[in-house]
């Protein structure tokens, strides 16, 4: 293969050098040589390998049924995007509702002039910003601090509790801060009634204002320890010795994590980072619709783009047409920011993000 | 012994080191704590008795199983065995399922000779880029007749392209030799894959299981997309918690149901996180392989 590369490549070189028709015939040609020679060999390989491995590529089938009608057959349903708002599915199936009516490209304009979209994904990209400059800086320091402690088993049993939350669903997690923070008897809000930060029958989780604090705060009390794992095991794989040195040349702590902790695990954070930012357009959709409910005043400017979602397509279910647009359209913003974030992870680090 | 008592060359560390070390406990404690504290409450609130919530902080007062019992005994425990049983099948079935299905694919795509390699992983692939959204996932689920039934979410599950790669890098790593060795012994390759692959890598397989059964038990996204809060016969646990959160804030019939909203919460949410607290040991034991593994490399 590398052979038939550099042949192509002088040829290609050939042809810069000649000039016009000829130049163009010479490197056809060449091609053409190459395709022939190329291809039969390339298939016969391929069916010596089939042989080889006959008795274990039907291995992969039950997965690529599950994907392909599971994953791509949806994909497909994005058609149902290019359909007039009428559509519906009182009569007749899904595939009979497909091909009646007409098509048009409408909801993708009525996207762009949609109020509600252009909230949710303000608030989306606010909520993850914020998330991006507390919770991740907080997981990173954690793995510091928690490197930092010399006694073991006291660094563990703080490892165990902390990552705790994060394997509770979000149901819970919301359940027990709603209880804390109840109007009626929870401990918490008891004690903020006394230091007088609230009024007496002020639910604190129930509040507009409040809204974006408890999703970030949330979020970081679930997920905070859990994230500093892999931190936390980058740090663990630094060669302590680097340590004992700087230790020798006099250097203090704070020394020692900016210029060797943080850049011994730069690679890590990057990547994580760069995964971080790569689902930006999501923000939670099980957190933040359960936060939801239990707002009864719940302003619909606070929307995000995932809930936002949900409530046309299956709460509403007034334009399914539309609620399908505006899914394959986030689904191509979040393909765009994947493709980046892998891109800028295989230049910089050398790595796939799969 | 006198020599080494004091270690010559341990270097004095300075007061600045002193104060940021102990300001690093204090901080770790106070975020432990943080952690800590509205667990232990919500704990003691399932066992206390309702006239004593608001002077909870970490232990129970006026110790009491009735919120237990209104659960599991009550008007609505058939509704809560129902969610429980749901939970444990849909559990079980994507956590076997789906990683036998995605280990099975993994291991012919681990071969570095596999026909159609590239072409196959990028099939797969794809779909963990791009989806077309709910709406065309809850058409499809209309039309197969599954809404409102817990195979929606079992089948939705099913498909995890993640922790296929996983396992192919892993497969990638084995030794080669003893799969030829077992090749000349005579094994064909499906005992092969079941008596030599899957055994040589339990650890990974582990670790896949275990997430899979943490996923499929807290998450109720897809139970929200594809079952009514009216298809009580359908619901996975994390839902009917979910439901609960609200719901009884709004059926107020029995005085002492009303003032034990909070408790009867506490105590259903504890019974949904015992299966987690069983297995968390694993997680306990994955930490501490973290550390072995940081410390050899380290």
């Amino acid at each position: 293969m590398k052979e038939d590369k550099i042949l192509q490549a002088s040829a290609a070189e050939e042809g810069t050098a000649l000039v016009g028709a000829e130049a163009e015939n010479a490197t056809r040609k060449q091609e053409r040589t190459d395709s022939l020679y190329v291809e039969p060999k390339y298939w016969k390989l391929q069916m010596k390998r089939v042989k080889k491995y006959r008795k274990v590529l039907w291995f992969i089938l039950p997965a690529a049924m599950f994907t392909l009608i599971f994953s791509y057959i949806p994909m497909l349903g994005l058609l149902f995007s290019f359909k007039g708002a009428d559509f519906n599915l009182i009569h007749g199936t899904v595939l009979s509702n497909l091909f009646s009516g007409e098509w048009t490209f409408r909801n993708y304009l009525d996207i762009f002039v949609d109020n509600s979209f252009y909230a949710a994904v303000g608030n989306t990209l606010l909520i993850n910003v914020i998330k991006l400059l507390i919770c991740f800086p907080l997981s990173i320091i954690i793995a510091v601090q928690l490197a930092d402690l010399k006694n073991q088993t006291l660094s563990k049993t703080i490892l165990i509790i902390i990552c705790l939350p994060n394997f509770l669903s979000w149901a819970i997690v919301i359940g027990i801060w709603s209880g804390i923070l109840d109007s009626q008897g929870g401990a918490l809000n008891e004690l903020f009634v006394r230091l007088g930060f609230i009024d007496a029958d002020y639910f604190l989780m129930g509040k507009n204002e409040w809204f974006k604090f408890f999703v970030i705060f949330l979020s970081a009390w679930k997920g905070a320890g859990w994230g500093s794992i892999m931190f936390y095991a980058a740090i663990m794989a630094i060669d302590k010795s680097f340590y004992e040195s700087a230790t020798l040349e006099g250097a203090n702590k704070l020394q020692k994590t900016w210029y060797l902790t943080i850049p011994a695990i730069m690679s890590t954070i990057a990547l994580m980072l760069v995964l971080n930012i790569s689902g930006m357009m999501a923000a939670g959709f099980e957190q933040i619709y359960t936060m939801m409910q239990l707002n009864a005043d719940f302003e619909t400017t606070q929307i995000t783009l995932d809930t936002y979602l949900y409530t046309i397509s299956v709460v509403n279910r007034t334009n399914i047409p539309f609620a399908t647009a505006l899914g394959v359209f986030n689904g191509l913003i979040a393909l765009i920011l994947m493709l980046v974030g892998n891109a800028i992870t295989t230049k910089t680090l050398h790595r796939s993000l799969w | 012994m006198r020599l080494i008592k004091k270690n010559p060359n341990k270097i004095k560390s300075s007061t600045l080191d002193v104060v940021l070390s102990v300001l690093n406990v204090v901080l770790l404690v106070i975020f432990t704590i943080v952690i800590i504290f509205p667990l232990m409450n919500f704990f003691s609130l399932a066992f206390s008795n309702s006239a004593f919530n608001s002077q909870l902080i970490l232990f129970p007062k006026g110790w009491t199983m009735w919120a237990f019992e209104y659960i599991l005994a009550g008007d609505e425990a058939s509704y809560f065995w129902r969610s429980f049983l749901n939970s444990v099948i849909i559990t079980v079935v994507i956590t076997v399922v789906s990683n036998l299905v995605e280990a099975m694919a993994a291991y012919p795509l681990s071969k570095s000779d596999c026909p159609f390699r590239g072409g196959i992983m990028i099939y797969f692939i794809i779909t963990m880029l791009f989806s077309a959204g709910i709406i065309p996932i809850y058409l499809l689920m209309y039309q197969f007749n599954l809404l409102n039934k817990i195979w929606s979410i079992i089948l939705i599950s099913i498909s995890n392209v993640s922790n296929l790669l996983f396992f192919k890098t892993f497969f990638e790593g084995l030794p080669s030799d003893i799969e030829e060795a077992a090749r000349l012994d005579g094994a064909s390759e499906i005992q092969m894959f079941f008596f030599i692959v899957i055994p040589m890598s339990l650890p990974v397989l582990g670790s896949c299981c275990f997430f899979s059964i943490v996923g499929a038990w807290n998450s109720y996204g897809s139970a929200m997309l594809f079952i009514t809060a009216s298809a009580k016969e359908a619901h996975p646990l994390a839902y009917y918690i979910y439901l609960l959160i609200d719901r009884l804030r709004i059926i107020k019939n029995d005085p002492q149901v009303v003032a034990g909203v909070n408790n009867i919460q506490a105590a259903a949410m504890l019974l949904s996180i015992i299966p987690i607290l069983c297995i968390y040991p694993y997680v306990i034991k994955y930490i501490k392989n973290g550390l072995t593994l940081g410390s050899v490399k380290g």
